[in-house]
Formats: structure tokens, sequence, C-alpha cells
């Protein structure tokens, strides 16, 4: 055991009182939530254990928690084979340590053994590069089964200070160019080799996912944006013998037109519009940019419509989950917050879409930048409130789920739907 | 706490013409067992059980077992009467990395195109032999009364 395990005492021993609350809730998912919402730190002792196998921390939409891009592994598996996506904490913010145990990488809290974890293992393609000379990894990220593609992480919003206050984009991007070259936006057909190489490697992926920043340009609102899709999706397609593969767009929300030409001419089946947060006064604070260009009710009601494309059960938004109790004006009690949430995502659900949610973490190049993320115990309620309303209303989320996903709590729980 | 297999069932397990099932219970208690040909023994004696299909019932029972510590229990037996029931709990599920890939370049091998959705490792707690005739001594030895009096009879019916 290393001496860092003996030096940090954990100030919560939130996840033991958490899991004695809720019997019923998977205690391995609880522990993931956990991970996401403190962080982790990786200790000089498990690090000598990383090798060429592992993947390393790649290119990604968003920053983490330090604020610094750092040569550490990517992220984690569970023993469950889930997925952890979370990153390098500052030791003072009390995260999870990755340390040692008996030799394998292992979470540890307050010097308690947790769980076992694995490395994320590198794909091969991560030691390529595209015809243009750019490392491959720059071009598309992968997570355990997933490919992601972040084609432009440049968000319009922030051109008019309007950018969802819980985003750091726009900073991150800026810092990924300088410090590792990563372009900030990508060629459609260095897109389309990357994906053709790492299709090369057998059982290694199940699902393609899209996206970036909000581009409102165009003749229509988002017609660039959409243009840019469509381009990019028909290059990926390229590489598949039938029309449609297994994939997700999380894009801005698009009128009905723009919607038909994504599902029409590419071969997208999934696609998700982030309200990020529920409750109309709520986003109209948190995500000025969309709520000035496009509106609550009216983003709501381009999800409906959107089913009506790509089925039920292939459209979903996505909440930034806890940011609805942000000061100075989000909700002041848990309980409220989590009611008023959960009947808004069922007013989705009603009309076939399915609400999940990310952990949300205060990042250093965001406006909530020194806020406090909610108690474990909420995100747990908030998992199993939004997997009771798929389990009622029989919404499948199986194009974003563990495996194609991978980074919504409740999501996991849909492993037994 | 996990227990080792022996030579006999590790070779059993190793024959395709093994009759092979898994055993799980889903969340009302009812049990669900199924033939599952592609159960293995791993270098540290665990059972790897191959799952082709990702919502299969078989899958979502094996998820609640590793969720919420539940044992399942796997059977193994030819024609020659070896017959040997192991009951042990789901400790891992791997969906990638080198042993989930190999086994998926493996079963596309064998079957064609299919997929592979998870490799379960199973650590065995309890072994249990399910030999007729095993069975019939050992109960015999323990309780001795447990058995039709025409089969004591001088004069055999």
């Amino acid at each position: 055991m290393s001496v860092a395990l003996k030096l940090v005492e954990s100030n919560e021993s939130e996840l033991n009182q958490v899991l004695e609350r809720h019997p019923e809730f998977p205690r391995l998912v609880a522990v993931k939530i956990d991970a996401q919402r403190r962080g982790v730190h990786y200790t000089e002792e498990v690090l000598k254990v990383v090798d060429d196998s592992v993947q390393m921390r790649s290119p990604y939409l968003f920053g983490s928690r330090d604020g610094e891009i750092k040569d550490l592994p990517e992220s984690l598996l569970l023993r469950d084979g889930s997925t952890i996506l979370t990153d390098p904490t500052p030791l003072a913010q009390n995260p999870y340590l990755v340390d040692l145990i008996d030799g394998k990488p292992a979470l540890v809290d307050g010097g308690q053994f947790v769980e076992f974890v694995d490395f994320w293992p590198k794909p091969l393609y991560y030691d390529k590069k595209t015809s243009t000379g750019i490392h491959m990894s720059h071009i598309v990220s992968a997570r355990p089964q997933r490919l992601n593609v972040f084609q432009s992480s440049y968000c319009y919003f922030w051109a008019e200070e309007k950018g969802c206050k819980f985003c750091d984009i726009v900073t991150h991007t800026k810092q990924q160019k300088d410090e590792l070259g990563v372009p900030s936006r990508l060629k459609p057909q260095d897109i389309s080799e990357t994906i053709g190489e790492a299709l090369k490697e057998p059982g290694r992926f199940t699902g393609i996912c899209l996206t970036s920043g909000s581009v409102i340009k165009g003749q229509e609102l988002f017609d660039r944006e959409v243009e840019f899709y469509i381009e990019t999706l028909q290059a990926i397609g390229e590489n598949f013998s039938s029309k449609k593969f297994p994939s997700e767009l999380i894009a801005s929300a698009f009128n009905e037109k723009q919607l038909a030409r994504l599902y029409e001419q590419t071969g997208l089946t999934g696609y998700t519009s982030d309200l990020e947060v529920l409750g109309e006064d709520k986003f109209n604070w948190i995500c000025p940019g969309k709520a000035k260009y496009v509106g609550y009710q009216e983003w709501k009601q381009r999800l409906v419509r959107a089913v009506d494309i790509f089925g039920r059960g292939n459209v979903g938004t996505g909440l930034v989950g806890g940011v609805e109790l942000a000061k100075p004006n989000g909700f002041t009690s848990e309980e409220e917050a989590l009611k008023s949430t959960l009947e808004e995502a069922e007013s989705l659900a009603e009309n076939g879409v399915t609400t999940f949610y990310i952990v949300w973490v205060p990042r250093p190049g965001s406006y909530f930048k020194d806020q406090k993320n909610p108690s474990l115990d909420y995100f747990v309620r908030l998992a199993q409130g939004l997997h009771d309303l798929r389990v009622k209303y029989k919404l499948p989320i199986d194009y974003n789920d563990y495996r194609r996903c991978g980074n919504h709590p409740d999501g996991d729980l849909s492993r037994l739907l | 706490m996990a227990t080792k297999l022996n030579k006999e069932i590790i070779a059993l397990f190793s024959n395709d013409d093994s009759t092979k099932v898994l055993a799980t219970v889903n969340e009302h208690g009812y049990p669900h067992a199924a033939a599952k040909p592609f159960i293995r023994v791993d270098d540290d004696g665990n059972l790897l059980y191959l799952e082709l299909v990702e919502s299969s019932r078989t899958q979502k029972n094996l998820v609640r077992s590793i969720w919420f510590d539940q044992k399942v229990s796997v059977s193994v037996s030819d024609k020659s009467g070896q017959s040997w029931q192991i009951k042990g709990r789901p400790v891992k599920t791997l969906i990638t990395g080198p042993i989930y890939l190999h086994h998926y370049r493996d079963v596309r091998k064998r079957l064609g195109d299919v997929d592979l959705s998870a490799v379960w490792v199973i650590e065995p707690e309890e072994v249990i032999n399910e030999n007729i005739q095993v069975r019939h001594t050992e109960e015999e030895a323990l309780h001795p009364l447990f058995r039709h009096l025409d089969r004591l009879a001088k004069i055999q019916p």
C-alpha cells in the first residue's frame, strides 16, 4: 500500500451511508457515480504499472477538474463492465485514490479498499497517423466500446458570452490546441480514415458518437452545423457495408427539415439534443445561448418531433445532473430539484424522448468553476428516477447505454430492462 | 470462498460434446436455466461464460447477480454419466481488453457472423458431484433409511 494511501483521510463515508438508505440500488453504479462526482487521483505507485497497453488521456471536448493536460490514464472500468468517465482531481478536493492493492489498480477511499478497476485498453489505431500526418488519436478518441468524433470544438454561443455556465468547451479547446496541437476543426477525410483504421480491430467498438459546439450560422439557424455533420457522417459511412450504422449525434436542436436530412442522407441512428437542465427558468439562466436562439419550450418540441423521424428510444436529451442546484439561482433543496427535474423528464418520456444525465463536475474553465456538486444521495435518486421513467414508458436506451456510451448512471441501470 | 475445479471437471468443460447448463435467477426469484455451450475454465480456475446476446435473460440475471452478490449454478455432464454442478458468483464481466477480444475472434471463427456481448468470469464456490452412482453411495451412507423396502427383500420382485 502506498504512502499516499495512508496520508489522505476521507472526510466523507457517504458511499456506505447512501447504500444503506438505498439497498435496491447497485453498489457498483453508486461507486461509479461517486468516482465521477469526486474525481480520482492516481498515486505514483499505480502509475508504475501503467504500460503501453493503457489508453492515456486523449483529446476531449471538455477539460479536467485539475485544469491541466497530463499524461495520465484516460479513465477506468469497473468489474461489472461499466465505464467510469472521471478525471484527475487535486488531492485537496478529496478525490478517490487509484492505488495498487495486491498489485492491482483499485479505488481507495480514506485508506479503505473500494473496488478493483481496470484501465481502458488503448486501441491500436492510437499509434497511427492519417495520410495528412495527424495522430489518429487527435481525430477520433476512444472509449472502451465507442468512438468519439469531436469535429469542431468551438461553440458560437460563447462568442456572445452566452455559453452554458457549466461548460468549458472553448477554454479547453484553446488549451488542447496550444499544448497538444489538436486541430479545433476536423476534416471529414481524416475522420473517415481513422474510423476505417478502428474498424480493423474486431470486437473493439460498438458505436460512434459525434458532437461539437453549436454553430448558429446558415440560411436557417444551425444550417451550417447540420451541413458539417452530414458531410462527416457520409464520410464515415464510406467504411460501412450497410446504410445505417450504430451512431449517436449530440447536437443543437434542429428543425424537422434538418433532422429529416440527417436521417435520410446519412447512416445516423440516434439523436440527442441536450437541454442540460430541466425547467424553463433554470434553462434560461444556465444556458443563455440556447435560450436566446431556440428557447426552452421550442427545444423540447424539437426533441419530440425528432421522435417521429428517428423513432422511440432513439431520441434523448442529456442533463448535466446537479447543475440545477447551482448558486445563486438554482434550487435550494435537493428534494425540490429532484421533484421538478423528474416531472419535466416525465413530460418528455410521455412523448418518447428519453432523458439521461452526466454528473456535473464544476470545471476550472467554466463559469460555475468555484461551485460544488450535490450529494451522492441526490445523484443516486436522480439515476433511479430517470430509470423508473424509462421502465414506466417502456423507453429503450440501446443507442446510448452502458456500452455505447457509458457516461450515464441511469443508463447503466437499464442493463436490466 | 473460492474453490478449485479438479482435472476431470476442467476436461469436461473443454469437451465440445459435454452438455453445459447455466442457471440464474430473475428479479422475481424465478430460475432461468439454459444450455450454454460456451463455458470454459480459465488459467485461474474460474469459469468463463461467453454471452453472445446483449439483451438475453441470462445476461440480465448475471448483471443482477454481480450487482447484488447473488449466486449462479453451472452444470456440466456427458453421456458417460459424469455430471457436476458448480455453484459460484459472477465476479467480473469483460466487454473489452485482450481476453474479451480473443474470445470475440474465436467465437466468430467457430460460428460465423455472430456477436459476443461479454465474457463473464464466474468464481466457483462449491462443487457437487452429481454422478448418480456417487450420489447413491453418499445417500446410503448418510441416510440408510431412505430406501424402499422391496430393495431389501429376500426375493426381489
